[in-house]
């Protein structure tokens, strides 16, 4: 009983933090480090989590408790996002300057096989789709194995050697 | 110790399923006091075909029954349904899976797949439902007892509208899904459940048509997933492809006729390569025929050949090195150093290939874990947080301390020993799945600006607050996008909010505060609030190619 009284109380003490930085909402000082900040959210996850209080709660009270729950993990997010900014090794980047062949023309999934179904066979545009689907992810590794795919599939195809030629020339760049 | 009947079950304690719906297979178990027990089939088989036949005869087929109509009726046996489920049918990954299938899809309201059997046109999840139904049925035969909480697991790349469709299906099922875990969540907890470690390990999911690969954090009771990736276009369905085009080319080479534009052929040469590449994650080479190739004008209808198992992984290495530079960047991502993995679960059936295996060990300088079953890992964990949330694992009178020890130990992740008794009250598994993809709003000049980013812990709610961009502004209009893209039309659109009656003022006078919340499930709920007047507009967005409630029947 007083398990549940504790969690409401902290739940509406951590509402009323509206626009509170994040170390306050998780307990800490403003100079917590991301390990003080996991073992913080850690300890309000094992007697907070609203999974615990599922049966516990009116409807009412587990939204409040829910809601509380996600502030505290949107402010040991800032905590983890900051850390990942500073380890992420490769960027999203853009695809392909535009006017290239490789690039699919508009938004992929508004035309469907606009454009590049007439330059090569049926199968290697399975291919083909798929590289555009690793070039819109920003993944020049993966659209490469897949253009070569397309081209082991339509080796004719100058479409397609164009579309490796800048695609290797992109990944150059990046390394 | 076990009693049969209709009162196996205490009727006062609620039974739920754990689902693995799966996009070749699904398997379903339930958290009971002695470990976890798995749904059997009419036929007494675990593993559960995710196939829905409507034959000639009459009447909806489901499970292995259903797979004996592929060759007889393929345009009536409907297969793979996950792959279009909540999705849009014009997304190039659809037109994709569209290719693999004999079934007909059409484009359906709000630009949902559609799938027409004779005259019947069913939703995607009313297809997944019958899986789903046919799951609690069997469960319900065998247990005795009704059944209505389910927890089911789905990708964890999968979006928001494939997840409000996966919920979706369960409701049309009869099933109240109380959570969508992700997979690879599912199996750590399977995993990870009872034995209070401190560790970091790996799970690389590499099934049939998707692969993931997380890293989570094991502390005690909880489970952090620090950062997870995936391919959802690599699968081992791409490996039989690759045999089969070898397969299609010696069929013309041997019998002089190219089989690329016969479908049926087509598909079985690829049950041939999937056959073969079984074999050789078992036998150094595959040697045979494939008969009933009935081709006009053919010599012949039987097909030789003879493959090594070192000609099948050249055949693959594109595949598998791709799924090693997945791993590598996730544990990027998470900022985690390969040496500190402690263990790596294989999930899916494409870990049994040896290649795989031997890359994998190759990235950790560590061999991975052989002792779990690949196939029903993931519905182990979903049964043991079904059992968590109805109360069964903690609770005195249902799953005792004791019996939650069992539940590991009799698990084939158990490997007997090592099992540390925990206190006299088992202590629920916490589990902290994150949100599958970047979340952001339009701002001006075409840039995006996130709220929540990808491999968040979930439940999580985001605010910021924005500015109008233009004299007298009395509407707002907020787009919604997912991706990682700075530019927003290279962002998937999710919809747009719209905050009418705004008093006006000069520009950057009205401040407009966006929240974005993500669910325990995964789901998006965007709000917006103008802080000057506090008026609220709160939206559920209306994801395209999901099914809306209006168009669902029932």
């Amino acid at each position: 009983m007083s398990a549940r009284v504790d969690v409401l109380l902290w739940a509406q003490r951590v509402l009323a933090m509206t626009g509170a930085p994040p170390h306050q909402l998780l307990g800490l000082k403003a100079d917590a480090t991301l390990e003080a900040a996991q073992e913080a959210f850690h300890k309000i996850a094992r007697t907070s989590h609203p999974d615990i209080h599922r049966s516990g709660l009116t409807p009412e009270d587990l939204e409040t408790v829910t809601l509380a729950y996600a502030r505290c993990a949107g402010a040991y997010q800032e905590y983890r996002s900051k850390r990942i900014q500073t380890t992420r090794l490769q960027p999203i980047k853009e695809p392909l300057d535009s006017g290239a062949p490789a690039r699919p023309s508009g938004p992929i999934g508004a035309q469907p096989g606009a454009g590049a179904s007439g330059q090569m066979n049926g199968k290697a545009l399975i291919y083909y789709r798929k590289a555009e689907i690793a070039l819109r992810r920003g993944d020049l590794k993966g659209a490469m194995l897949q253009i070569k795919m397309a081209i082991a599939g339509d080796p004719q195809s100058t479409f397609l050697r164009t579309a490796l030629v800048e695609i290797e020339a992109e990944l150059a760049q990046n390394t | 110790m076990q009693i049969y009947g209709a009162s196996r079950y205490n009727l006062s304690m609620s039974v739920a399923l754990g689902i693995d719906l799966g996009t070749t297979n699904s398997v379903a178990a339930i958290a009971t006091p002695t470990g976890v027990e798995f749904i059997l089939g009419p036929r007494g088989e675990r593993v559960h075909p995710s196939v829905v036949a409507f034959p000639s005869s009459g009447g909806v087929v489901v499970g292995a029954d259903a797979k004996r109509y592929r060759l007889t009726e393929p345009h009536h046996v409907i297969h793979s349904a996950k792959r279009f489920i909540g999705q849009n049918i014009r997304a190039p990954l659809v037109q994709l899976a569209m290719t693999g299938v004999r079934y007909r899809v059409e484009e359906g309201p709000n630009q949902q797949p559609i799938v027409v059997v004779r005259d019947r046109r069913m939703t995607m999840p009313e297809i997944s439902s019958n899986v789903l139904l046919h799951l609690k049925r069997c469960a319900e035969r065998q247990l005795g007892t009704p059944i209505k909480d389910a927890v089911v697991t789905v990708p964890a790349n999968f979006t928001d509208g494939q997840r409000q469709a996966t919920k979706e299906a369960g409701r049309l099922a009869g099933l109240d899904v109380m959570r969508l875990i992700n997979e690879p969540t599912a199996a750590a907890l399977a995993y990870g459940f009872g034995r209070d470690r401190q560790q970091v390990i790996c799970v690389f999911d590499f099934g049939g048509g998707t692969f993931d690969v997380s890293i989570l954090r094991l502390n005690g009771e909880v489970f952090e997933v620090l950062a997870s990736e995936g391919d959802f276009f690599l699968g081992g369905d791409d490996l039989d492809r690759a045999l089969g085009e070898v397969l299609a080319a010696e069929c013309n080479r041997i019998l002089g006729v190219d089989p690329r534009p016969h479908a049926a052929l087509m598909m079985k040469l690829m049950m041939g390569a999937e056959a073969i590449k079984m074999h050789l994650s078992e036998n150094d080479s595959a040697e045979g025929e494939i008969d009933g190739l009935d081709l006009p004008g053919a010599k012949g209808s039987k097909l030789p050949f003879a493959i090594t198992r070192k000609q099948f992984e050249d055949l693959i290495s594109g595949y598998v090195n791709r799924t090693c530079e997945v791993t590598k960047q996730v544990l990027l991502t998470a900022g985690i150093d390969a040496r500190s993995v402690s263990e790596i679960l294989c999930v899916g059936g494409s870990t049994r290939i040896p290649l795989v295996r031997q890359r994998l060990a190759e990235v950790f300088r560590k061999a991975p874990n052989t002792t779990i079953n690949p196939d029903e890992v993931v519905s182990q964990g979903a049964a043991i947080q079904a059992g968590s949330l109805v109360g069964n694992l903690s609770s005195g009178t249902g799953m005792g301390a004791r019996d939650a020890v069992a539940t590991a130990a009799h698990s084939t992740l158990g490997g007997g020993g090592n099992v540390v008794l925990p206190d006299q009250q088992a202590k629920r598994p916490i589990l902290m799945d994150v949100n599958p993809a970047t979340l952001a709003i339009h701002t001006a000049g075409g840039f995006t600006e996130r709220l929540l980013e990808k491999n968040a812990p979930i439940p999580i709610e985001r605010s910021r607050v924005f500015t109008t961009s233009r004299d007298n502004q009395t509407r707002v209009e907020i787009d919604c996008c997912r991706g990682e893209n700075r530019r927003y039309t290279e962002n998937e659109p999710l919809g747009t909010l719209v905050l009418d009656d705004l008093p006006g003022g000069k520009r950057g006078e009205l401040k407009i505060e966006v929240s974005f919340r993500v669910d325990a499930d995964g789901i998006l709920h965007v709000r917006a609030t103008d802080q000057t007047t506090g008026v609220k507009q709160e939206a559920h967005l209306q994801v395209l190619g999901a099914p809306s409630a209006l168009d669902m029947p029932g």
